[in-house]
């Protein structure tokens, strides 16, 4: 069930990419194509450079050395609002405008579409209708945003990615502040939006078994440099969890999808249990 | 004195802070002979001490003895006591930029004395002295109270703007008792800005014992203040009685800041420089920082006061002036630094 | 809302109108078009009420006789005493309120107006130092003070940075200046003679007293020409007011934009403080007060510019008449009244909430 590869090509590809902050570099010499049409997802250990690559993909971090070519066209020469109509992000950690209210935020992702003199229009409507009903926050339109859930602000917040109507999207960390019931909507969510409207997603999780469960590409990430990448099945090994992350694991499949389970080694017992 | 902590090599500690501590001393007695010296009509050093030790009715002995020895022992005691409460301001509130000035308690305690002069009659220098402590306490009340409310407790950037928020406040007051007492503009004027023009011996006669007793307090709780610089938990972990060091911290930084500003008004910054200066020479113990930071504050007062006093004679410029512009690369330097967190 | 499953209804953003002609779209929010109208009223009655009251009081039909440029007994006292004041009061205000706007916009931050971070204190140091240096002209010191405006903008920029730009930072660093500004006044006050410092102390807390067509005019000329700069401000400020991330996605050019949107609100915060000096507290009282009665997501522009010029025309009526004859700045009314609603502001906990504008490494 986990195809890649056999796509077309890549529309958005990192070619000796070079991420630094100040004088610390993060990402070194970096090569990646995402898969067209698919769900790649990136894994690593805290400080991997995995959030890092996901700023660079969507043109927020500029890189130090090496490019992301988007249809073979630097990043850096386009300009931001034709990215904006082509490559939709959510950041980690998004802020609303103080006393924002649901459907005025989320009709903001329309911005890379209007104009000055053309400030709203069907097509904006009908988007922000259509977002808003994928990720369930319909009901809380006139809701101040201040006042939602760390679950429904996190939902808002990716009906404003969707209104924006891309073909590719970017997904820092999006089931952060989500309880485990809307971590899997949101997954299922995403599964859903590539497999109907047949969107590019590039999202990067912290669990290594949900990236498992619902990429069809998995890029593993270990210093800054990507360690394996391939389809969750091929990629994800007990030596590979071991290379990663420094876990002794078993890798098992899992029982409701058959993808890889990994499961970390026996927890610490006193010497004297034996 | 306690047990040394463990693995510290203690000896060589101590007298590194010695050196220092010498090294400050030494500041100040060039900073005070300059304050002698230096001025309108500039006096050579062996007449200063001429005059100092045998007295004498030449004109330069005159002015050494009748003008510009009050005023250096003025600058001395305000310079001490606004280091000390700034020292114990920033421990108390564990706050790197908390200041008498930046906190507008200063202005508290100079709003305070102008209301009592155009409204209650006050004249008398006791009369501003006890005027300026309860200025001086109110308004430090007020803004941590201010500061503490709403999320995340007294962070820098509220308390420094609760702080501008006061002293605007009482800028107006003070403005407005100003413009419609035009009469009395020249009594006031001095209330705006600190400065050291014409304080004479009484002065610092009457300021001293408000000076011990507060230098006491604040020196009394330098353990518990070490304690809070660790969070409020970790000093009550310690078995340090919080609210204790912080009521007697606080009256000892209020009685300090008020006999300060009764004395020479509102000179700003000291009290934020001479604590990270005394820190950057002794470290972080309250019982070096603290007299270490009395040494330092009389020094930038004295340097401000004489240059005023040189850069367009014959007018002076107030110490206070001088002393804020010297003050503000610190606050710059420390907010750049990570030192002051949201 | 009812909604079924199958056709949700049509979604908009919440309390805008939408206004058509052709292809062209433009969204109005409707509560801040009622509170514009509402604000222009109290702002006309506010201004014949100045034009009529004061030591000789006239009556408001001879006002209106007067403005409209018929020979009336009073064209004196109304037509060249209190109508330039009035014309000076409303211009600056109503920058005041526009600069504060576009300040706490970039800043993300309703503390960073212009009065906070230093900028008013940068153009009176500037207009200050001019006066006590023999340059009295009104020709010249606009100019002076929006140089001085520029420069402390510029400083407490270049201080604040620190890869990348953090709001706090910001805001300590600028009150750090406001500070130091403040004391290289008094510096000039000092070294001036006493007639130079008598006029500019009053000027420096900001007052409209003497205020005459002298400073109306150039003031007005300077604003018509940023007019077009605050049309293209209040769209783009739309864009500016989520965070980095989210804004550098949707499109914009946030580098450009916030460049631009600060350098207009310090452009306009200087100007007006070069016409009457620092009244305090207006660029960030009427935002902040606008803000609240429109209940939009980001700072309505008109409104504040509209509440900027009631703040500044209604203050001074008291600030001429309370004490008379002797004025009280006007500065020292607003900052009555301004220093209490910045406790307020942060009793109720809105400083510390804001996230970083700067990117977090």
């Amino acid at each position: 069930m986990t195809t890649t590869g056999d796509r077309t090509a890549s529309r958005l590809t990192a070619r000796g990419l070079t991420l630094a902050y100040e004088d610390r570099t993060v990402v070194d010499g970096l090569d990646l194509d995402v898969p067209h049409g698919a769900v790649t997802v990136v894994v690593g250990p805290n400080a991997c450079g995995k959030s890092t690559l996901l700023r660079a993909l969507g043109r927020l971090l500029k890189p130090r050395r090496g490019a992301v070519l988007l249809d073979g066209t630097d990043l850096a020469r386009l300009p931001t609002k034709e990215i904006a109509r082509s490559v939709g992000l959510l950041p980690q950690t998004p802020v609303a405008p103080e006393a924002i209210t649901v459907a005025d935020l989320v009709a903001r992702g329309r911005q890379p579409h209007q104009h000055w003199w053309r400030q709203w229009s069907a097509a904006d409507e009908r988007a922000v209708t259509e977002a808003m009903a994928r990720t369930d926050v319909t009901d809380l339109a006139d809701r101040p945003v201040d006042e939602l859930s760390g679950g429904q602000r996190q939902r808002v917040w990716i009906a404003l990615a969707l209104a924006q109507e891309t073909d590719l999207l970017l997904l820092d960390e999006p089931t952060t502040y989500l309880d485990i019931a809307h971590q899997v909507e949101v997954l299922d969510l995403v599964r859903q939006l590539n497999h109907e409207r047949g969107r590019t997603v590039v999202a990067v999780l912290h669990d290594l078994n949900q990236a498992a469960r619902y990429a069809d590409h998995l890029v593993a990430m270990k210093a800054g440099r990507i360690v394996a990448q391939g389809p969750p099945a091929e990629t994800v090994t007990a030596a590979l969890v071991r290379d990663v992350f420094g876990l002794g694991s078993v890798v098992v499949p899992d029982p409701v999808t058959g993808s890889p389970l990994v499961v970390p080694g026996r927890p610490w017992q006193s010497p004297a249990d034996g | 004195m306690s047990v040394a902590p463990v693995g510290s090599p203690r000896a060589p500690l101590t007298r590194r802070r010695l050196c220092r501590t010498a090294a400050a001393v030494l500041a100040l007695l060039l900073a005070v002979a300059l304050s002698l010296a230096v001025g309108n009509r500039a006096i050579a050093p062996r007449e200063v001490l001429d005059a100092l030790f045998h007295g004498g009715d030449t004109e330069a002995a005159q002015i050494v003895l009748f003008l510009r020895l009050p005023r250096t022992l003025v600058g001395l005691l305000v310079g001490a006591a606004l280091a000390l409460a700034g020292t114990a301001m920033q421990g108390l509130t564990r706050n790197p930029i908390a200041d008498p000035g930046v906190l507008g308690i200063s202005q508290g305690a100079s709003a305070a004395v102008v209301l009592a002069i155009a409204f209650a009659g006050v004249h008398s220098l006791s009369g501003y002295v006890g005027v300026a402590f309860v200025g001086a306490a109110l308004a430090a009340v007020f803004v941590y109270a201010v500061a503490a409310r709403g999320r995340g407790g007294a962070t820098p950037v509220k308390l420094a703007l609760a702080g501008a928020a006061i002293n605007a406040l009482l800028v107006a007051v003070t403005m407005a008792v100003l413009t419609t007492r035009a009469a009395a503009l020249d009594e006031f004027r001095f209330w705006q800005v600190g400065s050291l023009t014409g304080r004479d011996a009484a002065v610092a006669l009457r300021i001293w014992p408000f000076l011990m007793v507060g230098a006491v307090l604040v020196i009394a709780v330098a353990r518990g203040l070490d304690a809070l610089a660790l969070g409020e938990d970790v000093a009550k972990g310690l078995g340090q009685k919080v609210a204790t060091v912080r009521i007697v911290g606080g009256l000892g930084a209020a009685l300090l800041t008020g006999a300060g500003v009764a004395a020479a008004g509102p000179v700003a910054f000291v009290g934020l420089a001479a604590p990270h200066l005394a820190r950057a020479l002794v470290g972080s113990d309250h019982r070096w920082v603290l007299p270490t930071a009395a040494l330092i504050g009389p020094v930038m007062v004295l340097v401000a006061d004489t240059v005023g006093r040189i850069l367009y004679p014959p007018s002076e410029v107030p110490a206070g002036v001088l002393t804020a512009l010297i003050g503000v690369p610190f606050l710059v330097t420390l907010v750049r630094r990570k030192a002051v967190a949201a | 809302m009812t909604t079924t499953a199958a056709a949700p209804a049509p979604i908009r953003p919440a309390g805008y109108a939408l206004l058509r002609a052709g292809p062209a779209a433009f969204l109005i929010h409707r509560r801040a078009a009622l509170v514009a109208a509402l604000l222009t009223l109290v702002l006309a009655a506010g201004c014949v009420g100045y034009l009529s009251l004061g030591e000789h009081v006239v009556a408001p039909g001879e006002v209106i006789q007067v403005v409209r440029g018929r020979p009336s007994p009073d064209g004196l006292v109304v037509g060249a005493l209190r109508l330039p004041r009035l014309c000076v009061g409303l211009l600056a205000g109503a920058a005041f309120g526009v600069a504060g706007a576009l300040l706490q916009t970039v800043a993300r931050n309703p503390l960073a107006s212009p009065d906070i971070i230093g900028i008013t204190q940068g153009a009176s140091a500037c207009t200050v130092a001019a006066l006590t240096f023999g340059i009295g002209s009104y020709a010249v010191l606009p100019y002076l003070s929006v140089a001085g405006g520029l420069l402390a903008a510029a400083l407490v920029y270049v201080f604040a940075w620190r890869g990348g730009l953090h709001a706090t930072r910001f805001v300590l660093i600028g009150i750090g200046f406001a500070v130091a500004l403040r004391s290289v006044t008094q510096l000039f006050l000092t070294k001036g003679d006493y007639l130079v410092a008598q006029k500019a102390q009053v000027w420096m807390v900001g007052s409209l007293n003497g205020r005459g067509w002298a400073e109306a005019v150039p003031l007005a000329w300077a604003l018509l020409v940023l007019v077009p700069c605050v049309l293209w401000a209040a769209r783009a400020q739309r864009t500016v007011s989520m965070d980095d991330d989210t804004a550098t996605a949707l499109g914009v050019r946030l580098g450009r934009t916030r460049l631009g949107l600060a350098t207009l609100g310090v452009l306009l915060a200087a100007l007006a403080t070069g016409a009457t000096g620092p009244v305090d507290f207006v660029a960030l009282l009427a935002p902040q007060i606008a803000r609240r009665l429109t209940r939009t997501a980001q700072i309505p522009l008109l409104c504040s510019a509209l509440l900027g010029a009631c703040v500044v025309v209604l203050g001074d009526l008291p600030a001429r008449m309370l004490f008379a004859p002797t004025e009280l700045p006007v500065g020292v009314l607003t900052a009555a009244i301004g220093a209490p609603y910045l406790i307020h502001l942060l009793v109720r906990g809105h400083s510390g909430r804001r996230r970083a504008a700067g990117g977090s490494a």
